[in-house]
Parts: structure tokens; C-alpha cells; sequence
């Protein structure tokens, strides 16, 4: 993994006894992963009693190095022999080396969706409803006597949900149905592959 | 609505009209039948106008021959002129009625579905994955203005999206279907 030398400084700090003690070390660490994974930014994580005697300057920069070294982890899926010879060139002890690797195996699913979802995709469709009608007459045209569809799908698109509403006839219904079911087995053949 | 024309003229008028519910309205064609006929252009755009009225709303309610000539009676027309008329109606009303039908509706209706089998291996912020995905491009109609929309979906929704739509049509076969569209003519 390949990190910048701010980082690579933070985390050498991070592993020194001397800056940070055991207790201190176990506290960063997991406020590290807690700062990730809360939904909003909260100015006062790093406020822990343990943490407060520590220089604050270098407080800040360590939790960085150890925040930015753990979203690379996550992103290039890296092993535990990545992992643990990164941290061992950067100093860590191997009682440092397995805490920090623990934890990490701990959040990295939800690390790893947390980070799947950032990014711009089509929207998703998640579900679909439908009614059928008996057409009638409308303004323009009287006696039309004709069933038709009306097809809502429920797509979701970064957060916010929206509809795309259509009707069809049953000609057109049994097309679409056809071609997702033309989908799906594709779908099944590409998994026996 | 005054019409004092021969019948050959009305022919003419009928094609006229029948062309502008088509492609729409052309002023430049009143004012080349006004002048082939001596007659001010209000009054060819007048008898236009009443005739491709005629013509839409007889199409519209699906009037049988004699309705229509029962409406076109109360216009005091010779005989040979009501028949004229009919005839117009009789050849056009279909088409007239399927041009009424793709008028503007609320609704978009379904064209066509596109779809492509993916699987994702990368993005910005995550290297190594393995997710498929199936894209779907749907192509709507409303009118004459399509529009299209790209969406995604995975696997197992694609199979509850079949499922349901299946039940969808299954609706159509039941026995209360069946009557109400056998009863509602």
C-alpha cells in the first residue's frame, strides 16, 4: 500500500510507546473506526479522557494517518500479511499489529458497504406495482373499451426514492415480462460459468 | 357554419381537412382554395374548420351511418352532399380515431426494454468487487415525445420484478375479468 509521508509520520507516532501508551493506542484505534462509521462527522470524538493529556497536535495527526490508512485497506481489500508488513515497517509492535488487525476485521464489512456505496450509479429499482384497469372513454376518444395496465416502478436513486409510472397494454406487458425473463436466465447461465 | 359550395368542392374541402388532422393546419392552402374559388379566405377557413369538426366528433363517439346522417340532416344539405359527407366519414373515421388516440395523455406508455448483464469489479472508492448487475433501458412513449430511462437492478429483485408482473397478467384471465370485458361494450 502506498502512503503519503503525513501519514506514514502519524502512524510512526501511533506506534511509539512513548507518545502513546497502551491504553491510549487501544482508545485511538477504535475511535478511528468509530469516526468512519458514524453517519455524521462529530467534532468531539477525539475528546476521550484518555486522549486528553496527549499532545493535541500530534493526537490529530495520528488519528488521520490511522483514519486514511484504514479507508486504503478497505478500498484494495488488503490481507493480513499486507496489513500487519505495512504497520511492522512503520514500527508497530506485534501485540500493536494484532489489536489494530482485530479491530479491523471487526468493521471491515460494514467498512467495505460504507464505501460500495459511495459513488454515482442509475437508479435502482427495488420493487414494482401495478393495477389493471378497464379503459373506457377519455376526453378525446369515447367508447376506447379496452383493459390497460398501469406499471409503477419504485426506484431509488442516492437516497431519494422516485417512481417511473407507465401504462401498457397486454401485448406490451407480456414483451416486458418475456424480455426480464430473457434477463434472468442469462443471469443463471453466468453463474454456472 | 354557411356553405353554399358545389359538391366537387366539398370533395376538395374533405381532403383538406382530412390532411390538416394529420400534419396540422396550413394557412397558405386557405388562400390558394380562396382565390381558385373567388371566395373570401374566412369562409374556406370556416368550412375547414366545420368540417374537420364533423369528422372528429363523429369518429370520436364511433357514430353509425345513420346517426350521422341524422346530425348532418339538421345542416339542410341536398342529399348528394349528406352522401358526400358519409362517404367521407365511412374511409377516414378509423384512422381519425387512432390519430385522437395518440393525443397527449397523462401517462407515458411502454415501448421497448434494452437490458445488459454487468458485473462491477471496481469503482472510485473500492478496488476489488464482484457484484452483478443487470441495467435495464426503458423506452417510453407519450404522444409523439419518447423519453428513456436507465436503471439497474440485482438479481434476486430482477425474479420478485418477474414474479409480480406475471401475477399482473395472470389478473387479466380471471373470471371477473373476463366478464367485466365481455359485458363492457
Amino acid at each position: 500500500m502506498e502512503l503519503s509521508e503525513s501519514v506514514q509520520r502519524g502512524l510512526q507516532s501511533l506506534a511509539d510507546p512513548s507518545a502513546f501508551d497502551q491504553s491510549c493506542f487501544q482508545v485511538l484505534v477504535d475511535v478511528s473506526f468509530r469516526s468512519l462509521l458514524s453517519s455524521r462527522g462529530d467534532p468531539g470524538v477525539l475528546d476521550q479522557p484518555e486522549l486528553k493529556r496527549l499532545d493535541q497536535i500530534m493526537l490529530k495527526q495520528s488519528h488521520t494517518a490511522a483514519t486514511t490508512f484504514i479507508l486504503e485497506a478497505v478500498k484494495q481489500s488488503a490481507d493480513k500479511s499486507t496489513i500487519s508488513s505495512c504497520l511492522e515497517e512503520l514500527t508497530f509492535s506485534a501485540e500493536r499489529i494484532e489489536i489494530f488487525y482485530s479491530t479491523y476485521q471487526k468493521h471491515k464489512t460494514e467498512l467495505d458497504r460504507l464505501l460500495a456505496s459511495i459513488g454515482r450509479c442509475p437508479p435502482r429499482v427495488n420493487d414494482v406495482s401495478w393495477r389493471l384497469q378497464y379503459h373506457m372513454k377519455n376526453s378525446q376518444v369515447d367508447k376506447v373499451n379496452e383493459p390497460v395496465y398501469l406499471i409503477s416502478l419504485d426506484t431509488e436513486n442516492e437516497g431519494s426514492s422516485e417512481d417511473v409510472n407507465f401504462t401498457c397494454t397486454m401485448e406490451q406487458l407480456q414483451d416486458l415480462v418475456g424480455k426480464l425473463k430473457d434477463a434472468a436466465k442469462s443471469v443463471e447461465k453466468a453463474s454456472q460459468m | 357554419m354557411s356553405m353554399c359550395f358545389l359538391s366537387s368542392v366539398v370533395g376538395e374541402f374533405g381532403r383538406i381537412a382530412l390532411e390538416f388532422l394529420r400534419r396540422g393546419t396550413s394557412p397558405k392552402i386557405y388562400e390558394g382554395a380562396a382565390r381558385k374559388l373567388c371566395v373570401p379566405v374566412e369562409m374556406v377557413h370556416h368550412g375547414v374548420e366545420g368540417l374537420m369538426f364533423l369528422m372528429t366528433e363523429s369518429s370520436k363517439h364511433m357514430m353509425s351511418e345513420v346517426d350521422f346522417l341524422d346530425s348532418v340532416l339538421v345542416l339542410g344539405f341536398s342529399e348528394e352532399l349528406n352522401q358526400i359527407l358519409l362517404q367521407l366519414y365511412l374511409q377516414h373515421h378509423s384512422q381519425i380515431r387512432s390519430i385522437l388516440s395518440r393525443l397527449p395523455s397523462n401517462l407515458p406508455s411502454y415501448h421497448s426494454l434494452e437490458w445488459r448483464l454487468d458485473v462491477q469489479l471496481a469503482s472510485r472508492s473500492v478496488r476489488e468487487q464482484v457484484i452483478p448487475m443487470l441495467t435495464m433501458h426503458l423506452l417510453l412513449m407519450r404522444g409523439c415525445d419518447s423519453s428513456s430511462k436507465v436503471l439497474q437492478t440485482d438479481p434476486s429483485t430482477l425474479l420478485h420484478l418477474i414474479l409480480t408482473l406475471e401475477a399482473a397478467l395472470a389478473a387479466m384471465k380471471t373470471s371477473h375479468s373476463r366478464r367485466i370485458l365481455r359485458n363492457i361494450k
